[in-house]
């Protein structure tokens, strides 16, 4: 064994550089947008059916029918009921899941490569054919109310819920939950579901992803096989425009009695995932709260042991989502530690990260995207997004060339721009009687306490 | 599929250092992961959570490695790093470009070779104020957050290691001092107490010489203690015992848990067909019957702990509507448990159909294939285990299932825990 000296970390080796895998895109007569990688590690696909069937294109009104109609799609088809559905795809191992969100409903597909075109005749069917029979749809709104129940009464949930609802004007949909409101979810009926399936589950604005161990030009030959007849735009287009509901600093309190400690949100309306400072802000937040050693989980963790964690960050979505800083802390420092959180976006704001910060943030960054293509199932995340926000074909093959070519300055003014403390809403979800005085006292702006049940 | 075949090569250093070496060259990534034979089943009475909190004291620097060094230089290349605590062990990782593998195995042999020098009081206090907020977080101030402690209670016996929590009590963890870290580490975390497993971009010659040059001198430990506490415990509980919670929870909720064979044992791969086909999938018996057909559950959950010690745990719950009572909700649950004794071979395919598309697609990640080679190399000395995993379900027949069934879902091996909603009292 050759001797060497332990008080000194290894030196790196030579960065293997690897590429983005191929994202073969086909844009077939019928007007789905297909996209397939080829990875041929292991015998596994994912496949993801992303339709702009959003949470965000709907109202107060009937919010949570995309979610509902979603959730409703393993409820059987026109041939099939929802067990003989499952049987038909559990019996091959494969593993199907509808979600929508603020974007749109996705179907997606999990099965061994051997079992594709099976599993792809059946996800077809559940798409073009949904059944939504009574008893389903039912279940469907009853899962979804009993949902929503269970994020009142789970703090963090509440927390989060609560600010979002601070931070946006009413009227913009991200003010609400994505799981709609108690309301309209209560007044769905089958042919809601069937209203909204038959406008909008169209392949158009959307995208059809396979990744796996499969040929582009067999899979083609599948998809024009299941889905050939398939054409159509969506009718329900989100339509709206983001303003906060405020821009004078608050602190909002939910009364939880009894709570040991209390879960705190600190944001405003952030940026949306086109912003042309991206990449800058995505880097003045790592250094903010996005990586373990951040300014703020090293204040709030490692130095004062307030927390088990923070962070922060920017919701990205088609329109300006939430950016904010989340963290669950003991009673008896929730004032303290509100007042490191604010120091610590004070300080990012007006001074920005320093230069060494940044090297780190980008290293971290750009290294961490390589870790991230190891599954099928990761690659077709990243193709989807690239439908989802109309994202460049080669976004990704350019991501770490510009992630790594952002500077100090750029970073510094685009945390100037994106984080505004001045204009934050401070929302708690602990027991006002042992935090509001304490919390009241730093002077950060009015104070309101509610009661969940008021 | 014919079969897994996760190939690897196996060393042992001088120190008794286990070492797995599992090279996949098609993606520029590599894992590293230790895993040591010690979790809260060795804590003794007054210790409990200790081996959770000495887990993130071992974050907190080394004789070479500054305190959030570690963090730092991982999250610099762009790795990810974590560490875990449960019953019969601690785990610790990191995944890296592959560039990056030394810095792994230099940051994880500082540690296990010279981790005192670097502790001091600050630090424990400062550990011990994060994970009392972990456990008020994750545990306290939750809905339905003790029911771990309130079902290993009903479970296995006071003196038995797994009574009590991996989390501990807020009071024992008050109580540790700096005495304890230094004979905890002084005691299991010596070589002779560890796997280290290498997976994904590496050669393996190169990867062991960097083994032997940064763990080789690591001085082997003593045997290890006996566990505290008496291991041996009926294979049934002999009874139902219950535990019937009123509180701040938003749903009623139903959980069983029964006693079962041993991850060691023959039978446990029944153990997981069964839970597969009461709980897998939208087609299994509790998902078709109580949530699709009689409404009567939002979720159903079912799992069984891959378990040492005596007896392993299968736990089964259901998560009611506002409206559900509990009572039939339990009566329901119940009746799908008796139901086994008919059940059929395409059901018991369809169990192990998805367990091997779930098992590959988690073989996919290198970080996985190197905790489960760990895994199967720290309990059962044969990391090549792990490739026969898939031929042990698919020897499990539905006969099996009903013997499995009758000896140990009955009500003489039964612990339930109810969950109540404090407004419907």
């Amino acid at each position: 064994m050759s001797a060497f000296d332990r008080s000194r970390p290894p030196s790196r080796g030579t960065f293997a550089d690897f590429d983005f895998p191929t994202i073969e895109r086909r844009r077939l007569s019928t007007g789905l947008d297909l996209r397939v990688a080829q990875l041929t590690r292991l015998p596994v696909v994912s496949v993801n059916l992303f339709m702009r069937a959003a949470e965000s294109a709907l109202t107060d009104g009937n919010a949570g029918l995309a979610v509902v109609t979603a959730n409703a799609v393993e409820g059987g088809t026109k041939k099939r009921s929802g067990s003989e559905l499952a049987e038909a795809l559990e019996s091959i191992g494969a593993r199907m899941s509808a979600s929508a969100g603020w974007e749109g409903t996705s179907l997606s597909l999990s099965c061994l490569a051997d079992r594709l075109p099976e599993a792809l005749g059946i996800l077809a069917e559940a798409v073009l054919a949904p059944g939504f029979p009574r008893a389903e749809v039912e279940r469907a709104r009853e899962q979804q109310l009993a949902a929503l129940r269970q994020r009142d009464m789970d703090p963090a949930a509440l927390a989060s819920d609560t600010a979002n609802e601070q931070y946006f004007a009413p009227g913009v949909p991200y003010a609400r939950r994505v799981d709609g409101t108690e309301e309209a979810v209560s007044r769905l009926e089958p042919g809601d579901l069937r209203g909204f399936a038959d406008a909008n589950y169209r392949p158009g604005r959307g995208g059809l992803v396979v990744a796996g161990d499969v040929d582009p030009g067999e899979v083609e030959a599948m998809v024009m096989e299941h889905f050939g007849g398939w054409t159509g735009d969506p009718a329900t287009l989100a339509d709206f425009e983001v303003t906060p509901r405020t821009r004078e600093r608050r602190i909002h309190i939910m009364h939880r009695p009894g709570s040991v400690q209390s879960e705190i949100r600190v944001g405003h309306v952030g940026a949306a995932r086109t912003d042309p400072d991206y990449y800058a802000l995505s880097i003045a937040n790592m250094v903010l709260g996005g990586m373990f050693t951040s300014r703020l989980n090293l204040n709030l963790r490692e130095k004062h042991g307030f927390t088990y964690g923070v962070r922060s960050r920017f919701t990205l979505r088609s329109s300006p989502g939430p950016y904010q800083v989340s963290t669950a802390v003991g009673n008896e420092v929730t004032a303290p530690a509100i007042r490191e959180i604010m120091h610590e976006l004070t300080r990012m704001s007006t001074e920005g990260p320093v230069s060494d910060e940044v090297v780190a943030a980008r290293d971290y960054a750009a290294g961490i995207f390589g870790l991230q293509l190891e599954t099928v199932g990761q690659i077709a995340t990243r193709a989807s997004q690239l439908v989802v926000y109309g994202l460049p074909d080669d976004h990704f093959d350019q991501y770490r060339g510009r992630v790594r070519a952002v500077t100090v300055d750029e970073a510094a003014e685009a945390a100037a721009r994106h984080i505004r403390p001045h204009e934050a809403q401070i929302v708690l979800v602990g027991d006002a009687d042992a935090v509001a005085a304490e919390v009241e006292a730093l002077g950060l702006g009015s104070v309101e306490v509610v009661s969940p049940d008021a | 599929m014919s079969g897994l075949s996760i190939s690897f090569e196996r060393f042992r250093l001088d120190n008794g250092l286990k070492v797995v070496i599992a090279p996949d060259r098609t993606v520029p990534v590599v894992s590293t992961n230790l895993w040591y034979g010690v979790g809260s089943r060795n804590e003794p009475e007054g210790k409990t959570g200790f081996a959770h909190l000495f887990e993130h004291m071992m974050f907190q620097g080394s004789e070479h490695v500054p305190k959030n060094r570690h963090f730092e230089m991982i999250e610099r290349v762009g790795g990810t790093l974590n560490a875990t605590t449960w019953f019969d062990r601690t785990n610790y990782f990191e995944t890296v470009p592959s560039v990056d593998l030394e810095l792994t195995l230099w940051l994880e042999s500082d540690r296990m070779g010279w981790m005192l020098p670097a502790m001091d009081q600050e630090k424990l206090d400062n550990q011990r104020d994060v994970v009392k907020n972990e456990k008020r977080q994750r545990y306290d101030n939750q809905p339905y957050g003790d029911w771990d402690e309130r079902l290993q209670r009903l479970v296995y016996p006071a003196d038995h290691p797994y009574h009590h929590t991996v989390i501990g009590s807020m009071e024992d963890i008050d109580a540790a001092t700096l005495d304890d870290v230094k004979s905890f580490f002084e005691t299991y975390y010596v070589p002779n107490n560890a796997v280290l497993t290498i997976a994904g971009d590496v050669e393996p010659g190169e990867a062991m010489a960097l083994v032997e040059r940064y763990f080789g001198d690591i001085e082997r430990g003593a045997e290890i203690p006996r566990l505290p506490g008496n291991p041996d415990v009926a294979a049934r509980i002999g009874e139902t015992v219950r535990d019937h919670v009123v509180s701040d929870v938003p749903l009623p909720r139903v959980i069983m848990a029964f006693r079962v064979p041993p991850f060691s044992s023959d039978d446990f791969a029944v153990a997981k067909v069964t839970r597969g086909l009461l709980g897998m999938g939208r087609a299994s018996r509790f998902y078709r019957h109580l949530v699709r057909e009689q409404r009567i559950a939002k979720n159903v959950v079912t799992y069984v702990y891959p378990l040492l010690t005596g007896q392993s745990m299968m736990l089964v719950w259901g998560t009611g509507f506002p409206h559900t009572d509990p009572e039939a909700l339990e009566r329901a649950m119940s009746d799908e448990l008796a139901g086994l004794m008919d059940a059929s071979q395409a059901e018991v395919d369809r169990a192990i159909a998805l367990t091997e598309t779930d098992l590959v697609r988690t073989l996919e990640r290198t970080a996985e294939r190197a905790d489960m080679l760990s895994m199967f190399d720290l309990y059962f000395d044969d990391p090549g285990r792990l490739n026969q995993e898939l031929d042990r379900l698919r020897a499990v027949d539905p006969d099996d299932i009903r013997r499995f069934a009758e000896d140990r879902l009955g009500t003489d091996n039964r612990a339930v825990v109810v969950y109540v909603p404090e407004s419907e009292r």
